[in-house]
């Protein structure tokens, strides 16, 4: 698992960028890719259902991000949550899974694993 | 089966049902209406209303655990001094005509008065019917002889029911009361039928020359009749009471309205009052799922119509997950405590509900024969549920180590002063409301479990799995009523809660199905 912080969050001119373009971004730059909370336990959940899986996600703990509010904001609107920001949010290959449900339901439905190993996450 | 408040309270019966088989059961039933023939006959033959009616012992059969107790006891011993008396006469008379089968307690009418330490009733009646017909002399001893001697050949028969242990006869009596409740209305029928013969009966025996202690004798015996006859009535209102109250309660409980007993919360209103409500009533329509499910196997329906009703079934599950979701947002430990459910069931309890790797273990044996790819897809799905409930368990166990944390943080020993950890207590109310979030995953993770399995059965796997599923967690109740009510454990003191009719469905398919596709 690798914990990034944003690299760009100095530049004035970066920082107006729309967050769900970075969002985006950020999703699209390793296989798998979770938004998530330090504090919260749904968030260590499914890092450690990768982790049982042989999978080691890309995390950003938005909550230690600067910008992490205003990508909350961005990641529940792509979800389509309505009220607060549904973390974790998953994207697997750049693509959206989902929040902690999805994952789930995708797991279970066999889906999950062919995305992995589609991305290039899990070998065998 | 209803939630856990009924299930100490009833069933407190079933302690006889230990070792209990199906055909035990059916035997018991055969034996029943073997006895009520001859009790009918003896009836019709005397004539006058000493042995008056089955009519109590009857109702106690129907009226099963509760009646048979205490009311046929109190009858015969009410009756056992009036018919000492006749008993008497009969010696008196002779009964050496009557030839012993070699039966163990057939006629002890030869042998001296000890006969009368008899525990089973049905015998008294055959003796007091031969000793009145000997001495009664009536004119139609022939026909009398007839009745004896088929009292006899019917004698075997009672006489085995009736030397068992008085525990097995109470225990025949409750059987034959479960599994033949709709016989009551048959029952009640030959009842009237032997009032009707009663009186015809008793209007031969005007034309007789009476001396005074025939005289006496009848007066006791209608006396007798007169008591027995006002304590039918009195089980027979007692019944149908007990019947309106169950009305009571079913219409009560679909109105939402609280009667107490069933719920962990004495509130009505609360979210767990209401809830343990709806299981209750959840689980009584699973129940009718199930039977269609097993109608329809049975009857070997086509798999689009056989399909129609697995679907039913997995939506009532998803009902069933609908209403945990609404209870969790308003009492979220009271789902976690899995005090909704019996106590078996709430041993296995995994985040408020049922374990879905633990449920595929035991479904996998009930679903043979499985193809090569289905078996895959089952293992895998297996696998799959283990590694989410293992995630889920991590976060719930990290989320629990949070809340301890937060709520033994701050100074301790601090006296009565709440202000001081106040902040701590609102951190930690936030965090219990993550608690909810937990559960609902669980949830999920469970009805997609179910939807899986259906995707990967045929129509007629899925219906089996699903039956199996259902009769699972009806054993399982069925062992929490068993455990509450073992021997010496709450039986006494529960004599006056009565199981309800659902129950005593619930109990007897439960025994039918000992030995279904398992």
């Amino acid at each position: 698992m690798q914990y990034e912080s944003a690299p760009e969050y100095w530049y004035v001119r970066q920082s107006r960028a729309d967050p769900l373009e970075r969002v985006e971004r950020l999703a699209s730059e390793s296989a798998v890719v979770v938004f998530s909370l330090s504090t919260c336990c749904m968030c260590h959940a499914v890092k450690r259902l990768f982790c049982g899986m042989g999978v080691h996600p890309t995390v950003y703990e938005l909550d230690e991000d600067p910008r992490g509010r205003d990508m909350e904001r961005a990641l529940a609107r792509l979800v389509g949550a309505a009220g607060p920001p549904p973390l974790p949010v998953v994207f697997i290959g750049g693509k959206l899974v989902g929040a902690m449900d999805m994952v789930m339901a995708s797991h279970i439905n066999g889906t999950l694993v062919p995305l992995l190993k589609e991305a290039g996450a899990l070998w065998l | 089966m209803n939630s856990k408040g009924d299930s100490v309270a009833r069933d407190n019966f079933t302690h006889y049902f230990t070792g209990v088989k199906g055909e035990i059961i059916v035997k018991a039933v055969q034996e029943n209406q073997r006895l009520k023939r001859a009790i009918w006959m003896a009836n019709h033959r005397v004539g006058e209303t000493g042995v008056s009616d089955s009519g109590p012992l009857q109702q106690s059969l129907i009226y099963g655990i509760h009646g048979s107790t205490s009311t046929a006891t109190d009858y015969f011993n009410q009756q056992g001094a009036a018919y000492f008396g006749e008993l008497e006469e009969a010696l008196m008379h002779g009964v050496d005509g009557m030839k012993s089968d070699g039966d163990r307690k057939a006629y002890p009418t030869a042998r001296p008065l000890t006969l009368e330490i008899f525990p089973s009733w049905p015998m008294r009646y055959q003796q007091i019917i031969r000793g009145k017909s000997q001495s009664a002399g009536s004119p139609d001893s022939g026909s009398a002889q007839n009745t004896i001697s088929q009292l006899e050949s019917d004698s075997p028969v009672s006489i085995k029911v009736c030397s068992d242990h008085s525990g097995h006869q109470k225990q025949q009596e409750m059987m034959a009361s479960d599994a033949s409740r709709t016989g009551a209305a048959a029952a009640e029928q030959q009842d009237g039928a032997q009032e009707k013969r009663k009186a015809a009966g008793s209007a031969r025996k005007e034309g007789k020359l009476l001396d005074a202690k025939t005289v006496r004798r009848l007066a006791q015996n209608r006396e007798a009749a007169k008591k027995s006859r006002l304590r039918k009535k009195q089980l027979e209102s007692s019944r149908i009471r007990l019947q309106q109250l169950e009305q009571e309660l079913q219409r009560a409980r679909s109105q939402g309205i609280f009667l107490g007993g069933c719920s962990a919360s004495g509130d009505i209103n609360s979210g767990a009052a209401i809830f343990d409500m709806e299981y209750a009533q959840w689980l009584d329509d699973y129940g009718k799922h199930l039977s269609e499910l097993r109608g329809g196997l049975q009857a070997h329906l086509l798999d689009v119509n056989l399909s129609l009703i697995v679907d039913q079934c997995i939506a009532h599950h998803d009902d069933l997950f609908n209403l945990k979701a609404a209870v969790a947002k308003s009492d979220v430990f009271h789902l976690l405590s899995g005090m909704w459910t019996s106590p078996a069931e709430r041993c296995f309890l995994w985040m408020g509900g049922f374990r879905p790797s633990e449920l595929i273990k035991i479904l996998m044996p009930q679903l043979d024969p499985l193809t090569e790819q289905q078996l895959m897809g089952i293992c895998s799905l297996q696998q799959s549920s283990q590694q989410a409930e293992e995630a889920l368990s991590q976060g719930l166990e990290q989320l629990h180590q949070s809340l301890a944390e937060t709520v033994a943080s701050g100074p301790f020993n601090d006296g009565a002063n709440a202000a001081n950890y106040m902040s701590q207590m609102v951190v930690a109310l936030e965090k219990v409301a993550h608690l909810e979030g937990f559960v609902r995953q669980a949830d999920h993770l469970r009805q997609q479990t179910l939807h899986q399995l259906r995707r990967i059965l045929t129509v007629r796997q899925a219906a089996r799995c699903f039956l199996a599923i259902g009769e699972y967690y009806s054993r399982l109740r069925l062992l929490s009523s068993l455990w509450a009510s073992r021997p010496g454990e709450n039986f006494i003191a529960n004599e006056s809660a009565f199981p309800t009719a659902t129950d005593l469905q619930v109990i007897h398919q439960s025994q039918q199905n000992q030995f279904p596709a398992f």
